[in-house]
């Protein structure tokens, strides 16, 4: 029961953070692979400033947001010079430079060591201790998360972001700010991917870099590739699939090692076969 | 003189990745990041062979070579060319291989393991002294043969016709069917050639530092920043991005310290794509001028 309670707050976390990739990759057409790193930047700010400074829950959750946010203006105004597959490249590089910080920056992030004895959740004399609540909070933002970019995106912003994605010389035909809607979708996108850093690491209550690394990035877009770029609830879906798939493996009898590459075999070769649906998809709509 | 000799042999390793990217990238227009997955199968092919066969080591690297070179060339039948035919677009065609690549990096982790592996010739040495600096037999090769193949490969680009091709299709697909030029038959060609070029880099890497199942994707990100400074021109630029990233990061390794040296490769990316987005050759993009 307790491990179930578990995997849940895992794919819940998960959600989280395909969703808020969701806004750029899926909406804005901007397949950004620097998201672990927003996620490890949410996790870093809450696990030193806790650890370090006890602060209270209230006080980590919109500093976080905060540093992950103008970090995302400043990586988007550099990365928004290139499109298409440039882009990815050059999110991509960003990603490593920010893992190369928490992993060398011994100073501030304790590098490999990681950081230990982050506290549970606290603020005034409410303590989230145990998995039940803690499964609770979870749900809560996950749901606070699904509102925010549902809304946004049924908004004019949304359209805005979808003409982008489609094409973007036209949108700026009309009139559109281009280059300011895509740097609003990524640091929003940025600071909502903070919020799951922030309980990843009151949760766990230990962080180290290998938790927010490349694989990572690819990980959780392909969680929003494969969920059908612009499906939220597909997103839910398929991060529960992919969470619990090792699971599966490991119940039909696969041993530990292998369950873990099996995942990503099947995740990387769902890729490929999404990349063909994918295709077809626009073909027909261009042909409607 | 420790340094020049290191950023040599960096220099070779990265201008043949990046030399095996634009092979491919030129005629069929997009990022193979599928070439990590052959970086790092190649030495793993010629481990197997030359240490479970027990074949000489010559046959188990051309083996490997050949080996490797066959798996680009079944991906590209299988999966990049259904794509292309179905008119995917490039971000679309480098998500696929960034599939592919998931795919058998863990089919090589299962198979072998992931701890680091290597190469044993024969007993360990320490080198030979050169001008104060230490140098093995290995570092020698992989320098002299990533130098022919670099030069090799672009002579065969100017003057073979194959190479004619491949440049033909790159610049205009449709005007070299019109000419009789078969450009799924070239792209083919290029994704051999370019996974071959991949292989001996891999296995150049390998035989010096060692080998793990996820070597490959550094080593090719590598290549795809110094095509990017080196801009999409001409092809000797490309010596020109290998040479500046290799000092760089052997410079910074040395005076700040080795481990910064994956972040510097991305900060000289980001800085060129701020001030110079075109790269050394300046022939221009559509990707980054919008």
């Amino acid at each position: 029961m307790e491990y179930l309670l578990h995997l849940l707050i895992i794919i819940g976390i998960y959600t989280m953070l395909a969703q808020s990739l969701g806004l750029t990759a899926g909406f804005g057409g901007m397949i950004s692979l620097t998201h672990a790193g927003f996620y490890g930047i949410g996790a870093y700010t809450a696990a030193i400033l806790a650890v370090n400074y006890h602060a209270s829950f209230f006080l980590v959750l919109p500093t976080a947001m905060l540093i992950s946010g103008l970090l995302a203006l400043i990586v988007s105004a550099i990365a928004i010079r290139t499109i298409d597959d440039y882009f990815i490249i050059c999110t991509l590089g960003i990603q490593i430079i920010v893992f190369s910080l928490m992993n060398n920056w011994m100073s501030l992030t304790r590098g490999s060591l990681g950081i230990a004895g982050i506290p549970a959740i606290q603020s005034l004399d409410i303590t989230v201790d145990g998995k039940i609540p803690f499964l609770m909070l979870t749900i809560f933002f996950t749901a606070i998360i699904f509102g925010v970019i549902h809304t946004l995106t049924q908004s004019s912003f949304g359209r805005i972001l979808r003409i982008l994605s489609e094409d973007e010389i036209f949108a700026q035909s009309l009139g559109k700010n281009v280059y300011a809607a895509k740097i609003i979708a990524f640091a929003i996108s940025a600071m909502l991917a903070a919020i799951p850093g922030v309980l990843y690491a009151h949760y766990i209550s230990y962080i180290d870099p290998t938790s927010f690394t490349v694989d990572e990035s690819i990980f959780i877009l392909s969680i929003v590739i494969i969920g059908g770029m612009r499906n939220l609830w597909g997103n839910v879906i398929i991060a529960a699939f992919l969470v619990l798939l090792p699971e599966a493996l490991r119940f039909v009898g696969l041993p530990n090692s292998i369950a873990a590459n099996m995942r990503q075999i099947i995740y990387g070769s769902i890729l490929v076969i999404a990349m063909f649906q994918h295709n077809k998809v626009v073909k027909d709509k261009v042909q409607e | 003189m420790q340094i020049p000799f290191n950023i040599f042999i960096s220099l070779g390793v990265y201008a043949l990745v990046a030399l095996s990217v634009v092979m491919v990238y030129y005629p069929a227009k997009f990022f193979p990041v599928t070439h990590a997955a052959t970086i790092t199968v190649a030495p793993y092919l010629t481990y197997f062979y030359f240490q479970e066969f027990y074949c000489s080591l010559f046959f188990s690297v051309v083996g490997a070579i050949i080996t490797a070179s066959t798996i680009g060339i079944l991906g590209e039948i299988f999966i990049y060319n259904p794509l292309r035919k179905r008119g995917a677009s490039p971000m679309i065609m480098m998500i696929a291989s960034l599939g592919v690549y998931i795919v058998l990096q863990n089919i090589i982790s299962i198979l072998w393991g992931d701890d680091t592996k290597s190469i044993i010739i024969d007993e360990i040495k320490v080198g030979n002294e050169l001008w104060g600096a230490y140098i093995t037999n290995i570092q020698v090769t992989t320098i002299a043969i990533s130098f022919a193949l670099f030069v090799g490969c672009i002579l065969f680009m100017k003057y073979q016709r194959i190479g004619r091709n491949i440049r033909a299709v790159a610049s205009n697909p449709e005007l070299s069917n019109i000419f009789g030029i078969d450009s799924n038959r070239t792209i083919l060609w290029a994704f051999g050639i370019g996974s071959a070029l991949a292989a001996v880099a891999g296995i150049g890497v390998a035989f010096d530092t060692g080998m793990h199942p996820t070597m490959g994707f550094n080593i090719l990100l590598y290549g795809i920043v110094v095509m990017i400074i080196g801009g999409v021109g001409s092809m000797w630029w490309l010596f020109g991005g290998a040479l500046l990233l290799a000092t760089a990061q052997h410079l910074s390794a040395y005076y700040i310290g080795s481990q910064w040296m994956d972040a510097v490769a991305y900060i000289i990316l980001i800085i060129f794509l701020i001030g110079r987005p075109l790269g050394f050759s300046g022939k221009r993009l559509k990707k980054i001028e919008l």
